[in-house]
């Protein structure tokens, strides 16, 4: 079996020749390290007044961007290759840098739906990115703001398109480049808000946030139709709809918020004969079954540091979802021996590999993220995965 | 004033309802009667402890504990100007603040929120503390418990230098220290040479309760 027929294969929970491993790689970090570049001082740039200015005009050109996002994705399916891996995670963002003295660094990075992040180094240099704060934390703020983003959101949606037909183009014969379409409704509707803004008013102004869900997913169908565009089999979308010990929110209440919207979405997917996966970080037990119910083909992350298990999983919703990740990023491929990954490895596969159906990989990306440990990771999913199961 | 406001305001809490919960507190506040205001601000106390059961068992999730505190929070700022002394004798003094680098605070409201509810004195020291400024407030407030909050790996080890200050300036052993946040566990704390690691804000404050019932 080829990458592409072993991935598609555990998709429909059938055994292919072996376990596929999947790669989230996408921090620059990460790629840096394996593709063995040294980072360009980005951060310290920004610092240099005249440099920064045109950094600034640059980077918030639409073909500047849009050439060296595909660049830096061009690079993580490298890295990918590189390693072994059958398929690796593609996903597009669309970022305006901008002045912020709240910043770490002075700068940031917001993005289209209304969102800050904070952009820093990590010891080595390469640029790390995170959420950090809401813009729209009023109503009329939001209402301002997707009124004037409109033509943003038409460009984000042509980009997105180009961009993964143009990877798929580029990368398709070596690797299986799985689309992602990312932030998703929820993320999109609560984080430019802000969590307890957004909380306060699900109690209080509910036809607003029944409102703004509306249009974030009208939006997000939009953005997966751009993403299937590149006509690839399997298409992922994310929401972050856990935390560490739990859902963020009562199922029954995320159902009746959010799943009229996922069962859209799911819809959608399967109208274009597709498999549609979900990325939700956290501790989601509780959710489970509601991924069923509204029609997801399968999983990925299931955080070991959240308290996700791969067997309880398994148990619980049997072959319907396909399960992808598990493997834990804070200190297994970070710092672990080859002894702890090759027994982590041999225990996902021990416990969800079986019948097909698991797609093995790291619970999530991270920028500590080792390469020689993922390696490891690759090599060991090669020497324990192959078909029938025996581990 | 009637058992029955007392109830409306806990019921109100415990319902999501701010308006319900906010009439009853407006109707103790007009009421100007003391010992109804010290029964209102153990009402809430109270309907916090039930949350942050729910919480913990895992009947209600995050949403529901940031609200229920927000309602707590409109209430004290309406019944605080009519406590006594007495009542909001303070159940020690907490210092937290998210380690330097980090700019997230969600954790660390939602713990601020409970913890002021329950009689502590809570210092915050906002986002992005440099160590220094951990170790001077431990020195000039004398807490019971520092509080790290921390949500990203990349500042994970923020933890381990602000413990090492405390030791440097002779002040560790004066102090408990509790982090938080999405990217840590167990092992963090053992590697920060923490005294407690806390996986959610109300396990947080529940530490610290014991440890302020054993002073």
């Amino acid at each position: 079996m080829n990458f592409k027929e072993r991935f598609l294969t555990a998709m429909n929970h059938e055994e292919p020749d072996q376990v596929p491993v999947m790669g989230l790689i996408m921090d620059p970090a990460t790629v840096n390290k394996i593709l063995e570049k040294k980072p360009a001082d980005f951060v310290g740039m920004l610092q240099k007044p005249v440099m920064a200015s045109q950094i600034k005009n640059l980077l918030n050109s639409n073909r500047f961007w849009t050439n060296m996002y595909y660049g830096n994705t061009a690079g993580a399916m490298e890295a990918a290759i590189k390693l072994g891996f059958d398929a690796n995670w593609t996903i597009y963002a669309l970022m305006k840098l901008t002045k912020d003295p709240q910043a770490s660094v002075g700068w940031s990075w917001n993005d289209p739906y209304g969102r800050v992040w904070d952009l820093g180094a990590d010891e080595d240099g390469s640029m790390n990115v995170n959420y950090s704060r809401a813009l729209l934390d009023t109503e009329e703020k939001w209402e301002k703001w997707v009124a004037e983003k409109a033509p943003v959101f038409e460009m984000m949606l042509r980009n997105v398109a180009a961009f993964h037909r143009k990877l798929v183009k580029n990368y398709g014969d070596r690797i299986y480049p799985v689309g992602y379409a990312a932030p998703g409704i929820f993320e999109n509707s609560w984080q430019p808000i802000g969590f307890v803004n957004f909380t306060k008013l699900i109690y209080q102004k509910p036809e607003f946030v029944k409102k703004v869900i509306a249009f974030q997913t009208d939006l997000y169908l939009r953005n997966l139709e751009a993403v299937m565009k590149s006509d690839v089999e399997a298409v992922l979308g994310g929401d972050d709809l856990g935390q560490k010990t739990g859902p963020l929110m009562r199922p029954e209440l995320i159902e009746k918020l959010y799943g009229e919207s996922y069962r859209r979405v799911a819809e959608l997917v399967h109208q274009h004969k597709k498999k549609f996966v979900f990325h939700c970080c956290g501790n989601i037990y509780a959710l489970l079954n509601k991924f069923v119910e509204w029609g997801f083909d399968g999983i990925i992350t299931m955080e070991p540091t959240a308290g996700m298990e791969l067997g309880k999983v398994r148990e619980q919703v049997g072959h319907k979802l396909v399960l992808i990740g598990n493997l834990d990023v804070s200190y297994l491929v970070v710092r672990g021996t080859q002894q702890e990954v090759e027994d982590a490895v041999k225990k996902a596969i021990r416990d969800a590999a079986r019948g097909g159906g698991y797609i093995l990989s790291t619970s999530h990306s991270h920028p500590a993220v080792d390469p020689l440990r993922l390696q490891w990771m690759v090599e060991a999913a090669h020497k324990y995965g192959k078909y029938p199961i025996a581990v | 004033m009637p058992d029955d406001i007392i109830e409306q305001l806990r019921n109100g809490m415990l319902a999501l309802e701010m308006d319900a919960a906010l009439k009853a507190t407006d109707a103790v506040v007009n009421g100007q009667n003391k010992a109804a205001v010290k029964e209102a601000v153990d009402a809430v106390t109270q309907a916090l402890q039930v949350v942050g059961k729910k919480f913990q068992e895992g009947e209600w999730f995050l949403a529901e504990l940031v609200y229920a505190g927000e309602i707590a929070k409109e209430i004290m700022a309406r019944l605080s100007p009519l406590m006594q002394a007495e009542d909001s004798q303070s159940q020690g003094t907490i210092v937290i603040g998210t380690v330097a680098g980090d700019l997230h605070d969600l954790g660390k409201n939602i713990f601020i929120n409970y913890a002021r509810t329950s009689g502590f004195k809570v210092i915050d020291l906002g986002i992005d503390v440099p160590t220094a400024k951990f170790v001077s407030a431990v020195k000039e407030h004398q807490p019971l418990a520092l509080g790290m909050s921390c949500l990203l790996t990349s500042t994970e080890k923020e933890l381990g230098k602000v413990v090492d200050e405390l030791k440097k300036q002779g002040v560790r052993d004066t102090v408990k220290v509790v982090i938080g946040g999405a990217a840590l566990s167990e092992r963090s704390a053992q590697n920060a040479a923490a005294d407690a690691f806390a996986p959610d804000a109300i396990t947080g404050l529940d530490m610290i309760k014991k440890w302020s019932a054993v002073r």
